[in-house]
Parts: structure tokens; sequence; C-alpha cells
């Protein structure tokens, strides 16, 4: 309801703007607004949802203005298909620089975009066919394969129809599993690793549909201004993206647009008003407070103000429902887990020293031992999160020890954290439902795949609710919902009983029990014995770092060492 | 090779990449204590140079003029700290960041309007003279930049090493939760670093202005320049930052005079794009590649 109040609005005000404020100028602010409402809708992509800031996106809008400028007036181009040329373009230039840059640390991104802005500028200024600091004139105006918009009215509505396109990409992103995956990156990337997502890849995705988008606007503008030139799209023009999206709202699609809107509003009264200079303190200091005080920008604010009047809903219950034991189909193939000689060191500490132990397919493994022992570090070691010293991790006799976890996970090894990682932007089902990243593609399989899992583990009743509003021990039972959601293999777990109270114990370890029955092979991490004796066919006993006995539960329990390290070494007093 | 042209260009180029080498040190400083990449560093160095260069045609005695430049920017750079950083510590990190761009985006504007458009001259500290070295002929105001340059490094290597403030500042480059955990004060590091990277940014700015003219939007060049010097570093190690700062200053300089002075920040750029890429690509890879949290 909310979405199709603010299409109509979107497409109401957009109707009647040049009805209302009639004249060519108020039109020609019409299109440079659409112009630059078809790049913010990107931008909204790369900073609000992948959470990547760049410094250069007018670098982009540089490509498609001269793609569409130089392909027109030198090769008499159809402007449609110029416009779609710089698209690829500045599309192939940011998949070329995305993926080795993002894996650097410290917001690279952001100034390496700059740096390639620069150069452009440079090139442009500089290369023989762009006309040089002059630039290049006479650009015709826009026509779609043959067909001229030669009123600048018509020329409006093609703008804004091309932006609404844009925002219903942007919208399908939204809903999509992608869309899933960026907001579960941007809660937790740990976690969104453990369920199979490409953070690297996504996040490469988002700048390249951005660049795309930018390289638009650029087209957009030029067939506008009919020319172009080295100054049009300088720095001050990515400071506008970053602006508008940010007052416009960085968590909504239309953010951008409404934030394309009011900058351009902004610097149009700030012209009535003589003082274009003050354009960028404001803009800067509009940036600097929103981000402070106002996260969720314009569209946030209005988005909340609808809820206010449209939702009184009572608060909600979480209904608990029984675990449904056969909500989820058996797995056909578990997986074997074995680990020969894995170590691990931080500086001088050995934190998992030559470790070594076998699992079955099928079975219930445990690793247990007093804090400090190193369980946790060869846990991360098995996942993926940590790299080996040395040493090997055989999956099904596939060595593993090399591979990323979210590689890792989409083998069918699921993992579940001793703090919990769940997604606080999104509903517990949704939680659930990044589980299915990696192998359900179809949104209605993932839904019925994330409410079998909930069902499963007993909260069918917890759906719609925030994660945060669920109790401590239900948020653990999401936790493992999400593992199972993507029919683990193998799924590891990591203190599950930790911060648990007896009954609540009691029950995980049913639950352990239903997991193992659907033939999934379990590795427990605890220390906490009951539990643990109870459930494992085969239990590692660590002690600093080290692996001190191995074997089923009832042989553990009467060796010496490992009485030993969990009672403390019995004092021989010599007197 | 001519020997008097190679020095006539990697003197100039010591001289602007002193600036990126102090600029590239505050990168590193504020980033390891506060963990956040501070985009406003370069705009410090353009405030630095506009004032002192207002500061001294309006009758102010040279010394004076740069004594105000240095507070204006370290005071700037404290208040930064305080009114935008330190209300949103808990924050995502991108949105802390996408902050101090939006401070930088402020600077600029401010000097716009409070100094004009127009790049403003200052007379060399001592002079506008030129001497003569190895056939080349340089500015006497090199050895001012040069000068305050190796007095800053000396300084803030003395503080890093031998202060305990210094030590904590470091120990934060290794490790910024440990070294909280272990007691640094965090919040009063935060706030010193700040300040004090913002006073040498601005003295940088203040001492190179009167080679170089003092105009308001100098900042991204300065702060892209220096970003450099600091990713040579990781933004770990303050001494690669400041060799990464010089060695990028003689670079431009080469570039323009032996490639072409009009692709001469093309080529600068390029370069670090080039590193950046193969870096990423080649030495990132495996589970190195992994968010460190």
């Amino acid at each position: 309801m909310k979405a199709r109040l603010a299409l109509a609005s979107f497409v109401a005000l957009v109707m009647l703007y040049p009805l209302v404020v009639r004249g060519s100028y108020p039109l020609g602010v019409g299109i440079i607004t659409g112009a630059l409402a078809a790049g913010t809708v990107g931008f909204v992509l790369l900073l609000g949802y992948a959470h990547q800031l760049a410094l250069g996106q007018a670098g982009f809008c540089m490509v498609g203005g001269y793609a569409s400028a130089i392909l027109c007036v030198q090769y008499k181009w159809d402007p449609l298909l110029a416009l779609l040329a710089g698209a690829a373009a500045a599309m192939a230039v940011a998949w070329a620089i995305a993926t080795p840059i993002l894996k650097l640390r410290g917001f690279v991104l952001a100034m390496a975009s700059l740096a390639l802005h620069l150069i452009l500028v440079v090139v442009a200024f500089e290369a023989p066919f762009t006309g040089g600091a002059l630039g290049t004139y006479g650009v015709p105006k826009f026509a779609a394969v043959g067909l001229p918009l030669t009123a600048d009215l018509a020329y409006y509505y093609a703008v804004w129809t091309l932006v609404l396109a844009f925002v219903g990409i942007g919208l399908a992103i939204d809903r999509s599993r992608i869309g899933r995956a960026l907001k579960a990156i941007a809660a937790s990337e740990t976690a969104a690793l453990s369920v199979g997502i490409d953070i690297l890849r996504h996040k490469a995705q988002m700048f390249v549909l951005s660049a795309g988008m930018a390289s638009v606007c650029g087209s957009l503008a030029v067939h506008y201004l009919r020319a172009m030139d080295p100054n049009v799209f300088g720095f001050a023009f990515s400071l506008n993206f970053i602006t508008a999206v940010i007052v416009g709202g960085l968590q909504s699609i239309w953010g951008g647009v409404v934030g394309a809107a009011l900058i351009t509003g902004m610097r149009e009264l700030l012209r009535g008003l003589s003082l274009p200079l003050w354009e960028g303190v404001i803009m800067g200091a509009l940036t600097v407070v929103v981000l402070i005080a106002f996260r969720y920008g314009f569209a946030g604010f209005l988005s909340r103000l609808y809820d206010r009047f449209a939702n009184r809903r009572g608060a909600t219950r979480v209904a608990l429902v029984e675990p449904d034991a056969r909500a989820l189909a058996p797995i056909a193939q578990p997986a074997a887990l074995e680990v020969q000689g894995a170590c691990r060191s931080f500086g001088a500490l050995r934190a998992v020293n030559d470790v070594s132990f076998t699992l079955a397919a099928g079975a219930v493994g445990a690793v247990i031992g007093p804090n400090g022992a190193g369980k946790t570090t060869l846990f991360n070691l098995v996942c993926g999160y940590q790299p080996l010293d040395a040493g090997v991790v055989l999956l099904d006799g596939r060595s593993i020890e090399r591979l990323l976890p979210n590689q890792i996970a989409a083998l069918g090894v699921g993992r579940t954290f001793q703090n919990l990682q769940l997604f606080d932007n999104m509903s517990v089902l949704e939680n659930v439902m990044c589980g299915t990243h990696r192998h359900l593609l179809n949104p209605r399989a993932a839904t019925e795949q994330a409410r079998a899992a909930l069902a499963f583990v007993g909260l069918a009743g917890a759906q719609t609710l925030a994660p945060g509003a669920l109790a401590f021990g239900h948020q653990r039972l999401v936790e493992i919902a999400r593992a199972l959601a993507f029919a683990p293999r193998l799924l590891l777990m990591d203190e599950p009983a930790s911060g648990l109270n007896d009954s609540e114990t009691e029950r995980l370890g049913e639950l352990v029990l239903r997991i193992a029955a659907l033939g999934v092979t379990v590795l427990l991490v605890e220390h906490d014995m009951r539990l643990v004796m109870g459930l494992a066919d085969h239990v590692v006993v660590m002690h600093h770092g080290e692996k001190i006995a191995g074997g089923a539960p009832d042989a553990i329990r009467r060796e010496r060492a490992v009485i030993d390290a969990y009672l403390g070494v019995e004092e021989h007093a010599a007197s | 090779m001519d020997v008097s042209v190679f020095v006539q260009l990697l003197l100039p180029g010591l001289t602007t990449g002193c600036v990126y080498a102090l600029v590239a040190l505050g990168f590193v400083l504020c980033a390891n204590v506060s963990g956040v990449v501070n985009f406003a560093q370069g705009e410090y160095v353009m405030l630095g140079g506009v004032v002192a260069a207002w500061l001294v045609p309006h009758g102010v005695p040279l010394p004076l003029a740069i004594v105000i430049a240095v507070a204006v920017g370290g005071g700037l750079g404290a208040l930064q700290e305080r009114l935008t950083l330190a209300p949103v510590r808990s924050s995502p990190d991108f949105i802390q960041i996408t902050i101090t761009l939006g401070v930088a985006v402020v600077l600029r504007g401010v000097a716009l309007i409070a100094f004009g458009k127009d790049p403003l001259s200052m007379p060399g500290f001592s002079g506008d003279g030129v001497f003569h070295l190895a056939g080349a002929a340089v500015p006497v105001q090199s050895l001012w930049v040069w000068g305050a340059t190796a007095l800053m490094l000396a300084a803030m290597f003395g503080f890093l090493m031998r202060t305990n403030p210094g030590r904590a500042v470091r120990a934060c480059a290794i490790n910024l939760q440990a070294a909280r955990l272990m007691g640094v004060d965090a919040e009063r590091l935060t706030l010193l670093v700040f300040a004090v990277a913002g006073a040498t940014a601005a003295l940088a700015g203040a001492v190179i202005a009167p080679i170089v003219l003092a105009t308001w939007d100098a900042g991204i060049a300065y702060g892209l320049k220096g970003f450099v010097g600091a990713i040579l570093g990781s933004f770990r190690s303050p001494l690669v930052a400041v060799l990464g700062g010089l060695g990028i200053g003689i670079l431009e300089s080469f570039a323009a005079g032996y490639v072409s002075s009009g692709y001469k920040d093309a080529i600068v750029y390029g370069v670090l794009l080039a590193y950046l890429l193969a870096r990423g690509g080649v030495f990132v890879f495996g589970r190195a590649s992994l968010p460190s949290r």
C-alpha cells in the first residue's frame, strides 16, 4: 500500500509539474532534475545498499555525456544507441576496477573513483577527439530509434519515464535475493558469509549498475544542454549525487528521486536569491546534519509519517508453536569432515596446534575444552574465516582449507555463532530466507523453505517480527533455522548453549537430535559437558590449543588428561 | 640525461611532496585512533594557505599570520572531531566517512565565500629570490618548506616514539580495540590527533602558499595525493606514508617535466589506480581478503 502510494504520488507530481509551472526555464529544471534522478537512483544502490562511497561518480556521467556528444555529432549515431553505448562503456570500466579495489580496506573505492574521474577530466581537456576545453557543440536533441523528441515537453516525459524504469529496477533489486543479500552484508558481513553470500560480488554489482545509471544521467543532460565540455560534470557534480541521496534518504530507492528534486530545488532557490556561492556550504552542512541527526533522510521521514498514520497494530506476540520435526526434508548426502594437523598461531600464541580428527557422515561430533582452549579458532579454520598456518581440512575427501567462508557454505556447510549474528535490519522470516541465498533463486520456494525451517525449530509464529523482539533463546533458534534453510550437509554450532537456561538447553539438545535425525552431520563446540555427552558420537577434547583426547563420550569421561584439564591437576602435597 | 634538468624537476617535486607527506601522515594518524579516513584532510592544507595568504596583505606580520593559520587548522580539526565525529562514534563506518566528506565540502564552501574565487598570492618568507643548486634554480621558499616539514616530522616522530600519548597512538594502530581495553583514552586521543593533523596540514598549506598560490578548491588534490601516500603504508605505517607522499610529489614533477604538463595529474592518478588494481588483484586473495569483522 505504501509502495503504491509512493508510485502514485511520483507519477502525479511528474505529470502535473509542467502543467502547473509553465515556461521553458522551469521545464528545463524539470529535465535536469530527471537526468540527475536517473543517476541518484543508482547511487542509492551504491551508498545506501552496498555502503560504498564513490567520490568520482561524475566521471561516469562524463563517459555517458561524451559518448552521446561524440557519437551523435561526429558519427551521427541514433541518440538512444549512443546513450546505451555510453552506459555499456561506463559499466565495463566500473566492472574492471571494482573487484580488485573492493578487496582493499579503508574506503579505497571512494578515492579510486575520484582518481578515475580526474583522469577523465584531464583526458577530456587534452585528447584530440573531445573538443578540448571548448568541448563538443551541436549535440542534437534526443531521439529514440529515429523517433525524435524535439519538443522539450516530450523530452521531459521521456526522461522521467526512464527515471521510473530505473526506480523499478531499484525496487526489484530491493525485493530480490540480491537486495536481501546487501541488507545482510550491511548488518553483519560475517554472518552473510556464513550463508554463502559473496560480499565482493554484490558490492561490485551495485557499483557497476550505479555507473551505468550515472552514464545515462550524463547522456540525458547533454541532450538537453546540447553541448559537452570537461567542466559540465566536475567534482561538484559528484557531490550533488552524494548530498542528494543522503538528504533524500539512503534506505529507500525513492530517496534518490526525492534527493535529486530537493537538491535541484535548493540550487534554483539559491540562484533566485543570488547566493550561488553558498551552494557548497549548504550542501556540505546538509550532508553532515542529516547523517548525524536524520539518518533516514526525507524519504525515510515520509515513510515513518505514513506508518504512524496507517499502522495502528497492537503489540505483536510470539505464538509458540510446537516444533515440527517433519517440516524439513531429510538430507540425502551428509558430509564427512576430516581435519589433519591444523595449526594456527596469533603471534607467539599457538591457538590451534596440530589438531586432527575425523567426523563420519551423519555423525554428531563435539569439540570440548575449557575457555581459551582454541575451540572457536579451530571452528573458524574449518568454516574458512581464518587461514591455516599448516594442515588440511577435507570435506568428503575434498580439500577446502583454501576456500572462502561463502564458498565453504556453498558446499553445504552451515554454521551458527557464539555471539549471535542476526541481521537486525530484516524480519525473522527474511533472516532465515537469507539462508536460501545460494540455492533457491525462486522467491516463492525461498519463502517456503524459510517457513519450513522456522517451523522445524518451533518459531512458526515469529515470522514477521524483528529478531531483536525475541527472547535470547529464540534468537538462537532463528540463527539455527537460518543455517538449516540451506539444507546443510554439515552443521557447525559454536557454543549453542551459552546464555541459555537449563530448560532451554534441554530443548536445544532435543533440537540437535532432530537435526541429526534429518541425516545432517553435526559438529558442536561446547564447554557444557552434560549437553555434549548426551548427544555426541565422537568427542574431541582440546586444551591450550592441543587435542588431548578423542573418542566416544564414555571413554573420554575416564581419560586422566581430560579430568586434569577440567578439574585442574591434583596437587600431591609432599609434606 | 641532463643532470640540471633532473635536479630542476626533482627539487620542486620534493617541495610539493612535503605537503603530500604531511597530509598522508595526518590520514594515517586519524585513521589509526578513530578508524575513520578523514576526507577533509586536504582541506586543512587549503585553509592554511588561504588564511595566511589573506592575512599578510592585510597588514598582519608574517609570523603571526602563520600562527593564526596553524591555529585555524588545529582548531577546526578539533571542532570537526567534537561536532561531527564524536556524536556518531558507534555508527557504521560508511556513515562516519561520508560525514568527513561533508565537512570537507563545508570547509571548501566557507573558504570560497570568505576568500573568493581568485587565487591568493603571498610573498616568500625570506623574499622571492631563487638559489642555484647543481644547475637548477630553486625558489628560496623551498628551504622553508623543507625545513618546516623536517621540523614537523621530527616533532611527530618524537611524539610517536617518545611520549605516552604517542605510544598510545601506535598501540591503536596495531589493535584499536585492544588499546581501548588497555585503558587508552580513545576519546581524548582522537581529539588530540585530529587537532594535530589539522594544524600540521595548515602549516604545510601556509609554507607552500608563496610557491603555488592558495585557492579555495586546492584541497581535493592535496587530499587525494596525500591519500596515495597513506594507502602505500596501508594506513598503518607513518613512515611509509611520509615516504609515499614525497614520492608522489617527485613522480608528479617528473611526469610534468618529462611527459607532459597537461597530463601530469592523469599520470599521477593513473599510477595510483594501477597500483590499487595491482595490489587488490594480485596481493590480496584468499582468506586475507575477508572483512576484518
